[in-house]
């Protein structure tokens, strides 16, 4: 403390104490500022004796002021500090200069304090040492307060020498002023060493500008700041140390040093990287994949996103590699965007696991993407809220591969169930594997009756060696295989296939079984047959009509009339070509004797007035047909030239009757012609081809007799064959 | 002509009256006597009992064939030759002569003179 009233004007040195006091006194501004004053304030005079003292002072040793000063303060001091401070109180007396005490007094309440008091030498005008002046503070609180900081500094100390981390101080140039043991054995340096050292010469090259920087920073703005560096080691060996610096101030704010807490990290420095070397690659190898991670804090619902999943999302990468479940949630597609939302409240509040296959419209240009999405809730050890890990996958264009192959599938599948063809497929050991309905249907089997059975079992016995060396070809040359072969159906029914077969390749390209398409040929084939049997039929027909024709001319020509026999021979192929009209409009069936006698007569009776035509229906065969109408045509021809028809009057009864003489018998066809009301008749010259025709063709083709009469009233012909059958 | 057809007793098998009777007359004119039938059954009756050196058969009588009446008539180891319009294939594989329909009279004859001939 300095000297309050070292300008003071000094007092008589003549003048008795009292005096002095009183002079003193008279300084009554001195004296109230001293009396207010919360300090020990004194003066003495040259024999030590006390001139005045403030009320404080009084106060202190717990008289009266009058008392006070008579009173030797020496008294109240602590034992241990007796000798002590007398000793440096007369050294400092007979120095005549200041000098300033420290120790402990009793005070008047009988409590030891802790006082410090400066006393100042005071001098008269003339330059004489009159006294001393002092004051004392009560500095016990001080001291108590000091001593905690001290004991804690020492506690502070020894934690901190023993702790793992290091500490170290440095002045505002970064010259090591404290550094514990720790510190000295992550700097690999010794504490004598280091103290003469700068933290910058310490740490590595690359580290130190940002080093620096941060360092002024710090010092300029008061800025703590944690960071990552290098020391460099005597022996040339890096530490990487993490550093958490603050700065320290004195009272009044002012800057004096920074400390920095030091742990070394090299450890972990490795094993951080070992893990970042392989978090890179884990990263570079799902992103390749096209997988997209990202998490979302439970807490805040935003977290670390691979650059890639904005990318997917079509949003701008974010900086610190940061996305928000909302940035998620807005570009899902609107009619997605509730079920998701709901899986993944699920997730989060219940912890169900999501696999989620969603559409999005992008970001940037809003095109529709498809995405797979799974992910889990992952709880935390350390008591923080758990959050959500999960990986993204664009499926896009397997979705449309997949929905090209269901539309393709469908589409086979609607021909496979919709053909009338057969579709079928069995394995290499023939057993059926697949069928269509046609098949079934075609079968009368089930498709659960079909399948699992050996196509053998549908083939007709003794088709089934057939099918065996159809599929041995297959197997030998590959390639297709056409062949019809008899199917057989449940019930019973024999069938034609038509089978076309090829083998169906493994991804291996071996055969694994074989599918087949068919159609049922049997009408087509049966159809073709009878077009064979057609075509021979007419052959036959043809030839066989060219030999009548033949035996009609050749009989015909025997005549010695040739006019009358060209005649004649067109007149019979007319009646052979009418009887062949009459049996291509029954379709070359059986007809009856009464269309086969209207059409063979009508040319010699146009009117249909001259010849009856009489009798029930009798069916008779095309062959009979023909023989009959040619006989009619020689009998009417006849009647015409020489019998009844070749007058006005002359009529013809054709008449026949079905006979049976008893229910044993079988029934008999009786035919007659009769000529009536025709010129008398007269026994031919010779029996000519009409009476051959008659007598001889007529009756071998019915099996029956045949009886010509030129009986004098007209022609008759009666013919008693069996009742001709139909065919 | 190396072979006498006169006075050969020769079957006619023969459906279709027209034409056995035109064979019947070629036939008759070679000097040949005939025997005539109209079916199956008279084929095989005449076949079985009548004398004869040589047959001329239809193949299809009413739609039956002839066959069980020339196996008849091999039996007895008289010649014969079919006379068909089918032609050749009617006969299904049997070693036989064939005279297609129709035929002339040398045709008949001539058949004929091969049948018998050495």
């Amino acid at each position: 403390m300095e000297p309050v009233l070292s300008p003071a004007p000094p007092a008589p040195a003549a003048q008795p104490p009292a005096a002095r006091v009183r002079a003193w006194e008279g300084l009554s501004d001195f004296a109230q500022i001293a009396d207010f004053a919360p300090v020990a304030m004194w003066v003495t005079g040259p024999a030590r004796t006390r001139l005045y003292v403030n009320q404080f002072y009084a106060d202190f040793v717990g008289l009266r002021r009058e008392e006070a000063l008579a009173f030797d303060w020496r008294m109240l001091i602590h034992p241990d500090d007796r000798a002590r401070l007398q000793a440096e109180s007369e050294a400092g007396e007979a120095r005549l200069e200041r000098f300033v005490l420290e120790g402990r007094f009793c005070r008047g309440d009988g409590a030891w304090r802790w006082l410090q008091s400066t006393s100042q030498p005071i001098w008269d005008v003339t330059g004489t040492h009159i006294g001393f002046i002092g004051v004392a503070h009560d500095v016990t609180e001080a001291r108590e307060a000091a001593q905690a900081i001290a004991d804690k500094e020492a506690q502070l100390s020894a934690f901190i020498g023993q702790t793992t981390a290091g500490f170290a101080q440095v002045d505002l140039t970064g010259r090591f002023t404290l550094v514990n043991d720790r510190f000295c054995a992550i700097a690999g340096r010794s504490r004598e060493d280091l103290l003469g050292l700068t933290m910058q010469a310490i740490t590595h090259p690359q580290d130190l500008a940002g080093n620096v920087e941060k360092f002024e920073r710090a010092v300029r703005d008061g800025t703590s700041y944690t960071h990552e560096k290098r020391f460099v080691r005597p022996d040339g060996t890096t530490v990487w140390v993490n550093n958490s610096v603050a700065v320290i101030r004195r009272a009044d704010g002012t800057p004096y040093g920074v400390l920095a807490a030091c742990l070394d990290v090299s450890e972990r420095r490795a094993a951080d990287s070992a893990l970042r070397r392989s978090e890179e690659r884990l990263r570079l190898a799902t992103e390749g994949a096209g997988m997209a991670t990202w998490e979302i804090d439970l807490a805040t619902f935003d977290g670390p996103w691979s650059d890639n999943r904005f990318d997917l999302l079509g949003l701008p990468r974010d900086p610190n590699g940061r996305g928000t479940l909302a940035d998620w949630l807005a570009v899902i597609h609107p009619d997605d965007a509730a079920w998701v939302a709901a899986a993944m409240r699920r997730c989060f509040k219940e912890g169900t696991p999501v696999e989620l296959e969603y559409r999005i419209l992008r970001a940037d240009d809003g095109s529709e993407r498809w995405l797979h999405s799974h992910g889990r809730r992952v709880e935390r050890s350390d008591g923080r809220a758990p959050r959500f890990v999960g990986v993204s996958f664009d499926v896009t264009r397997r979705r449309a591969i997949e929905d090209e192959v269901r539309r393709s599938e469908w589409q086979f599948r609607t021909i496979f169930e919709q053909a009338n063809d057969f579709i079928f497929t069995t394995g290499l050991d023939k057993v059926v594997t697949s069928c269509n309905p046609a098949v079934c249907a075609a079968l009368g089997y089930t498709e659960e009756e079909a399948v699992g059975r050996p196509f053998s079992d549908f083939l007709a016995d003794g088709d089934v060696g057939q099918a065996d060396e159809m599929l041995r070809r297959k197997l030998k040359d590959g390639g297709t295989t056409r062949h019809t072969i008899r199917v057989r159906t449940s019930s019973g029914e024999v069938r034609l296939w038509e089978v076309s077969s090829r083998l169906n390749t493994g991804p291996d390209g071996q055969p694994v079984g074989l599918h087949a398409i068919a159609r049922d040929v049997t009408d087509a084939q049966r159809a073709q047959e009878m077009q064979q049997l057609l075509i021979n039929e007419l052959n036959h027909r043809v030839k066989n009509t060219l030999a009548i024709v033949q035996g009609i001319a050749v009989q015909t020509f025997k005549s010695d009339d040739p006019a009358a026999a060209r005649a004649a021979f067109a007149d019979r192929l007319r009646a052979l070509s009418d009887a062949h009209n009459l049996l291509t409009r029954e379709v070359w069936g059986a007809t009856t004797i009464d269309a086969v006698a209207a059409e063979a007569l009508a040319a010699h009776d146009p009117d249909r007035s001259r010849i009856t035509i009489d009798g029930p229906e009798v069916r008779i065969a095309p062959k009979t047909a023909i023989s009959l109408a040619l006989a009619l045509h020689e009998l009417a021809t006849n009647a015409l030239k020489h019998g009844a028809l070749g007058t006005p009057a002359g009529t013809v009864r054709l008449a026949w009757q079905i006979t049976s003489d008893a229910a044993d018998t079988a029934p008999r066809l009786q035919l007659s012609w009769i000529e009536r009301g025709g010129p008398p008749v007269a026994l031919p010259d010779r029996r000519g081809f009409g009476s051959r025709l008659i007598e001889r063709a007529l009756a071998a083709e019915l099996g029956g007799s045949v009886t010509l009469t030129f009986a004098p009233a007209g022609v008759e012909c009666r013919i008693d064959a069996p009742l001709p059958e139909p065919a | 002509m190396s072979v006498s057809l006169a006075g050969l007793r020769v079957l006619v098998v023969e459906d279709e009256p027209i034409v056995a009777m035109t064979l019947e007359d070629l036939l008759a004119d070679l000097g040949c006597e005939v025997e005539v039938a109209g079916t199956l059954e008279q084929g095989l009756a005449a076949a079985a009992a009548c004398a004869l050196d040589a047959a001329v058969l239809d193949v299809n009588l009413n739609g039956r064939e002839s066959f069980p009446i020339a196996e008849a008539l091999d039996a007895r180891r008289i010649p014969h030759l079919f006379a068909t319009g089918y032609g050749a294939a009617a006969l299904r594989d049997r070693n036989a002569l064939v005279l297609e329909k129709p035929y002339r009279a040398a045709d008949i004859r001539a058949a004929l003179e091969t049948l018998l001939g050495p």
